[in-house]
C-alpha cells in the first residue's frame, strides 16, 4: 500500500452514471419553452388614446398653457376696447364739428343781416314846402 | 497529421460541436438540450452522489441542477462556461441540502464503485473507505475534494466555484488528507510510514 493517497482518491472518486433514462426524465420534467422566434419582435407604435388635453399635460405645462391662453385672450378684449373707445372718440368729434358748423352757419347769417343793415341806402328826404311858400 | 496535430483537430471539431449544441439548445432546440443533458449528466449526477451519499439524493439534485439551467441557458457563454455552471451549481446545491438537512452522510452499498476490471481486494476495500470517509467531511471541504480527485479541477476553479479564497480551498485539501489519511491507518489500510507521503497540490 504505497501509493500516494491522491492517486488513490482519483480513483475512488470515479465518475459514476446516474440510472438509465435520466436524461428522458430530466426532459419530461422541463417546463414548456417556447422557441425563439428567427427575427426579433417588431414594435408597433400605437397612437396612444385620445386623453383630454389637461390629462395629457403636466402641471407645469398646463400652467404655461392657461398663461398663454389668458395672455391671448387680454389682449383679444384690450383690442376690442380700444377699438370701441376710438369709435366713441370719433363719433363725439363728429357730433362737435356738426354743432361748430352750425354755429359758423348762424352766426354768418346774422352778420349777413347786420351788413345789409349797415348798407342800406339812406331813405330819400320829404318833399320841400318851398312850393308852400 | 502528426498525432498532436490531430487531435488538435479533433478538440476543434468537438468545440464546435458542442458550441453548436448549446447555440441549438438556448433557440428551444429540445434534442439539443437533451444532448447537453447526457453530456454532463456523469458529472453533475457524481458531485452529487460523493456530496450526499445517496443515488435518489442524488438524482434528485442533477435533475434539479438541469433545470436550473434551462432557465438560465440564456446566460450561458460557451461550452467551457457551461461545465463550469454545472459543477458550480451542483456542488453548491449539495452543501446547502447538506447544511440544510444535517445528516452524516451515510453510503448505501451501491456508493462503492464497482471496478471495470478485476481490481485486487485491498485496492477496492481502499476505495470503500475512502468513500466513506470522504462522507464524513464536512460539506465544505466535502466539496473541495469532490471537485479536486474526481472532477480534477485547479485550486483557482475550485475556489471561484466555491466562492472561497484559494489559501482557504488549499488549506482544506491538505487537512482533508490528513485527516484521510489518519483515518485510513485507523483503518490498518495504510501504514504509519505513507501517512505523511504527499502534501496535496
Amino acid at each position: 500500500m504505497s501509493e500516494d493517497i491522491e492517486i488513490q482518491l482519483r480513483r475512488a472518486l470515479r465518475p459514476v452514471e446516474p440510472s438509465a433514462g435520466f436524461a428522458e426524465r430530466v426532459m419530461r420534467a422541463l417546463p414548456e419553452r417556447a422557441p425563439r422566434p428567427a427575427l426579433a419582435p417588431v414594435t408597433v407604435l400605437r397612437p396612444a388614446p385620445r386623453a383630454g388635453l389637461w390629462r395629457t399635460l403636466s402641471a407645469p405645462s398646463a400652467l404655461a398653457a392657461s398663461l398663454v391662453v389668458a395672455v391671448m385672450l387680454g389682449q383679444h378684449v384690450g383690442e376690442q376696447v380700444g377699438r370701441e373707445q376710438t369709435e366713441r372718440e370719433q363719433r363725439a368729434g363728429l357730433a362737435a364739428r356738426a354743432e361748430l358748423m352750425q354755429a359758423l352757419r348762424i352766426t354768418s347769417r346774422k352778420l349777413d343781416l347786420a351788413y345789409q343793415a349797415v348798407n342800406r341806402p339812406a331813405p330819400a328826404p320829404p318833399p320841400a314846402e318851398e312850393n308852400r311858400s | 497529421m502528426n498525432r498532436v496535430e490531430s487531435s488538435t483537430v479533433v478538440n476543434e471539431a468537438a468545440h464546435a460541436d458542442t458550441d453548436s449544441l448549446l447555440r441549438r439548445a438556448r433557440d428551444g432546440d429540445a434534442t439539443a438540450f437533451a444532448g447537453i443533458v447526457r453530456w454532463h449528466q456523469s458529472s453533475v449526477f457524481s458531485i452529487g452522489y460523493r456530496m450526499l451519499g445517496r443515488r435518489d439524493a442524488a438524482e434528485d439534485l442533477a435533475q434539479d441542477v438541469f433545470l436550473q439551467l434551462y432557465r438560465k441557458l440564456d446566460s450561458i457563454e460557451s461550452f467551457e462556461h457551461l461545465g463550469f455552471w454545472l459543477r458550480r451549481v451542483a456542488a453548491n446545491l449539495a452543501i446547502d441540502r447538506l447544511r440544510r438537512v444535517p445528516y452524516t452522510t451515510t453510503y448505501t452499498l451501491d456508493a462503492v464503485v464497482e471496478p471495470d476490471a478485476p481490481e485486487k481486494t485491498e485496492d477496492h476495500l481502499m476505495t470503500r473507505a475512502l468513500t466513506r470517509l470522504l462522507g464524513e467531511l464536512p460539506p465544505g471541504p466535502r466539496a473541495v475534494m469532490v471537485l479536486r480527485y474526481q472532477e480534477d479541477r485547479d485550486v483557482a476553479e475550485i475556489a471561484a466555484a466555491l466562492d472561497m479564497p484559494v489559501n482557504t480551498v488549499k488549506s482544506h485539501i491538505k487537512r482533508s488528507l490528513t485527516a484521510l489519511r489518519g483515518k485510513l491507518v485507523g483503518t490498518q489500510l495504510i501504514t504509519a510510514e505513507n501517512l505523511f507521503e504527499g502534501n496535496g497540490p
